[in-house]
């Protein structure tokens, strides 16, 4: 029984062969990607943005000194609530990757993995020395240096840690950048 | 709790007693701390009679130390005691192309990681030991032993955005 | 630990993202049904490298980047690499510097404890008692922000003293703090003593006994609520330790119930020894006269040798091992954190146990996994 489970691939399905669409007189057939695009021209993004940017979730995962003072910008008295931030621990639901603090060569994997699990749109922000230049560790035979290289990153935050108040600030930033189309997470063009 | 000289003083001398060949260079170096210099094939002794007969019931760290100058690797054991303050450090000298001793796991339980800890950073290989692979490193930097004084990955020039 | 699983087990990874673990690690572990059967503890996904780097800079550079080696209280990381290099060069500190060193120390101890002890209510699920202990931490890290600079990694302590004195309107504002900080305790006691689903998920979990916990080389507060009474700060006294008078916490049960109330008795003892610190401490200067090196030169020459010093951290023995050869850089510096035998005792301790009660052990134990990777 074992065997039979585990011969089975896993892969998916082979697409079907894109057959020639049959004309059929009075329906228009498109993609949701299409649909997309078409809409990023028009004011109905507008209202779109005013919503994505009010309530931004964001995934808690702590890796450095820097988690520290981001568990402390959750909780009263700098309280993120109030903006519509909580933190969510599953990347499926979440819109926000926050790398806080050095990325070494043992979990660079899991972080790209973790990235690609997230749905769009989503954007990432750095938040301390270390991911923006390697911080204090940047000559370490273990860390990674260099991040804004693989992720397209919209907000740095410097500090060694920064305060709470400082990655406050740094999610408004990014709440101005969706308003006025200027983030690179959703992928305008240009 | 004060320890006074006699207490440091018995310790080494029924170490001297006990293993006259193996034991040499035995001194007191200030109040609370003692230290010599072992034979590498006869440590596992030595330590269970630290153990048994002179209550040094806490192991606080093992560790090596690359002395690139002399050729030599040497492996430092931390051996206290809950019962009194007293630390005594023990030394052994392994040539440094073919570093290896014997694993003091069976005496104390918690060498365990201390000792791969030492393999993957400096490459001394412990015989006996019940599961040698890396802790820390990732496993395309195991066999690198990074923490030589000749190891030429470090400093790594490769961040940018340096002020 | 043998990754073969048979008919009716199932192995799972936890970890290095997860909801309920304070700090990347993974812990795998075979279940059959809810039970845990075996585990497995990987650790690195934090390794920075300290060792090394340290090797690389000078002694006053390195001061900095020992902070960031336990950075839930760093200044007891500065105290061991400090007193390291103090003994090498034969410095003493004077009387003043060593009473604001146990005050800023100290301090850092009860907002380590009150964040630990926070996040592993948070972990059980217990909300409430995350919420309250962080917002009294604020007022205690806005002491140490007056004093030092910084909310975390400080960098306050020099080779024969500190670096600055204490501001004014320190006393007041401590006992400020500490009225808030003692009415607290007592609310949240009181919670925690009459809360039902509290005690049993708690009260006979992960139980630890006196001979185990030496043999498995665990210090520290999970070693002190066996009942063994190490503690470094009575055995091998360093600053002015053997003139204040203060109790080491010990309680008996051993199990994740006993864990938890000897950090909190540890923090009525902390405040009691900074009153004490407040009153007796002397007026004179912060740095000794007859220093070996310019306090403002970047470079200082220690002379050859080897010292070990252990200090006594919130979560344990922390010794470091320094080996100096004469130059301006050390040699060697190996740090020896308390959680790394701490974190070989898990598997054994998680062992036959539900998987629901594996965090409430671990959140119990209060790792600091970036100590332990270094």
């Amino acid at each position: 029984m074992a065997e039979e489970l585990t011969s089975q691939s896993y892969e998916q399905p082979a697409p079907k062969e894109q057959a020639q669409e049959e004309s059929i007189p009075g329906v228009i057939t498109t993609t949701s990607r299409e649909i997309n695009e078409f809409l990023k021209k028009t004011k109905i993004q507008d209202i779109l943005n005013w919503g994505r940017k009010n309530s931004l979730w964001f995934m808690s995962q702590p890796m450095g000194c820097c988690g520290v003072e981001l568990i402390v910008a959750g909780v009263a008295p700098m309280d993120t609530d109030r903006f519509g931030i909580i933190p969510r621990n599953s990347p499926r639901q979440a819109d926000v990757m926050i790398i806080s603090g050095y990325v070494t060569r043992k979990y660079f994997p899991a972080l790209k993995r973790l990235w690609d699990q997230m749905p769009s749109p989503k954007w990432v922000f750095c938040v301390g020395d270390c991911s923006i230049s390697g911080g204090p560790f940047y000559e370490s035979y273990s860390t990674v240096q260099n991040i804004d290289e693989i992720f397209p990153i919209d907000v740095f935050v410097p500090g060694c840690p920064p305060r709470p108040e400082a990655i406050i600030q740094g999610f408004v930033e990014i709440q101005k950048k969706i308003e006025t189309k200027k983030d690179r997470g959703s992928g305008y063009e240009g | 709790m004060k320890v006074d000289t006699m207490e440091a003083e018995k310790i080494i001398d029924s170490l001297n007693a006990k293993f006259p060949d193996t034991i040499s260079d035995s001194q007191i170096e200030s109040e609370k701390r003692i230290s010599a210099y072992a034979e590498a094939g006869s440590i596992v002794e030595i330590c269970r009679y630290l153990k048994d007969e002179l209550q040094f019931d806490h192991l606080s760290s093992e560790t090596a130390v690359d002395l690139i100058l002399k050729d030599e690797i040497e492996v430092v054991y931390h051996l206290s005691s809950f019962g009194q303050p007293l630390v005594l450090k023990l030394k052994a000298r392994l040539p440094r192309n073919n570093p290896e001793i014997e694993s003091i796991t069976s005496v104390y339980w918690d060498a365990n990681w201390y000792e791969r800890e030492a393999y993957e950073l400096f490459g001394v290989q412990y015989r006996n030991h019940p599961n040698l692979r890396n802790l820390v490193l990732p496993d395309e930097l195991l066999g690198d032993w990074p923490l030589r004084k000749d190891y030429e990955d470090f400093p790594q020039k490769t961040a940018k955005n340096l002020v | 630990m043998d990754t073969n699983i048979g008919p009716d087990e199932m192995l799972i990874h936890m970890g290095p993202h997860h909801i309920a673990q304070p700090g990347p690690f993974r812990l795998n572990v075979k279940l059959k049904g809810e039970t845990v059967q075996d585990s497995d503890v990987e650790m690195g996904f934090i390794h920075k490298g300290i060792e090394k780097i340290l090797e690389s800079k000078t002694y006053l550079q390195g001061i900095p980047v020992v902070d960031r080696a336990c950075y839930l209280a760093a200044l007891t990381n500065e105290e061991a690499f400090v007193g390291c290099v103090e003994k090498l060069a034969g410095i003493e500190p004077t009387e003043r510097s060593q009473y604001i060193r146990v005050i800023v120390e100290e301090l850092s101890r009860i907002q380590s404890h009150l964040l630990g002890y926070g996040e592993y209510t948070e972990f059980i699920g217990f909300m409430t008692m995350f919420f309250y202990p962080m917002t009294v931490r604020e007022k205690i890290l806005d002491l140490l922000e007056m004093t030092t600079g910084a909310r975390i990694t400080h960098s306050y302590l020099r080779f024969g003293g500190v670096r600055d004195d204490l501001p004014e309107g320190f006393e007041a504002k401590c006992k400020e703090a500490f009225a808030l900080l003692r009415r607290g305790l007592e609310e949240w006691g009181e919670l925690m003593k009459s809360d039902t689903i509290y005690r049993e998920r708690t009260v006979g979990v992960g139980v630890l006994t006196p001979d185990t916990a030496k043999e498995m080389g665990v210090t520290g507060p999970p070693l002190r609520a066996t009942g063994v009474d190490f503690d470094i700060r009575k055995d091998e006294p360093y600053l002015v330790y053997d003139d204040l008078d203060f109790k080491v916490c010990t309680e008996t049960a051993g199990d994740v119930y006993a864990r938890i109330w000897v950090r909190v008795a540890e923090i009525y003892e902390s405040m009691y020894i900074i009153e004490q610190a407040l009153d007796q401490m002397p007026s004179g200067p912060l740095f000794p006269e007859n220093l070996p090196y310019d306090r403002r030169a970047p470079v200082m020459r220690v002379p050859e040798g080897e010292v070990f010093h252990r200090v006594e951290d919130p979560r344990g023995e922390m010794g470091m091992y320094m080996v100096s050869d004469g130059s301006d850089k050390p040699y060697r510096v190996k740090i020896r954190g308390p959680v790394f035998p701490t974190m070989q005792a898990m598997p054994p301790l998680i062992k036959d146990s539900q998987l629901a009660d594996v965090v409430a052990i671990v959140g119990s134990l209060d790792p600091c996994v970036s100590e332990a990777d270094r």
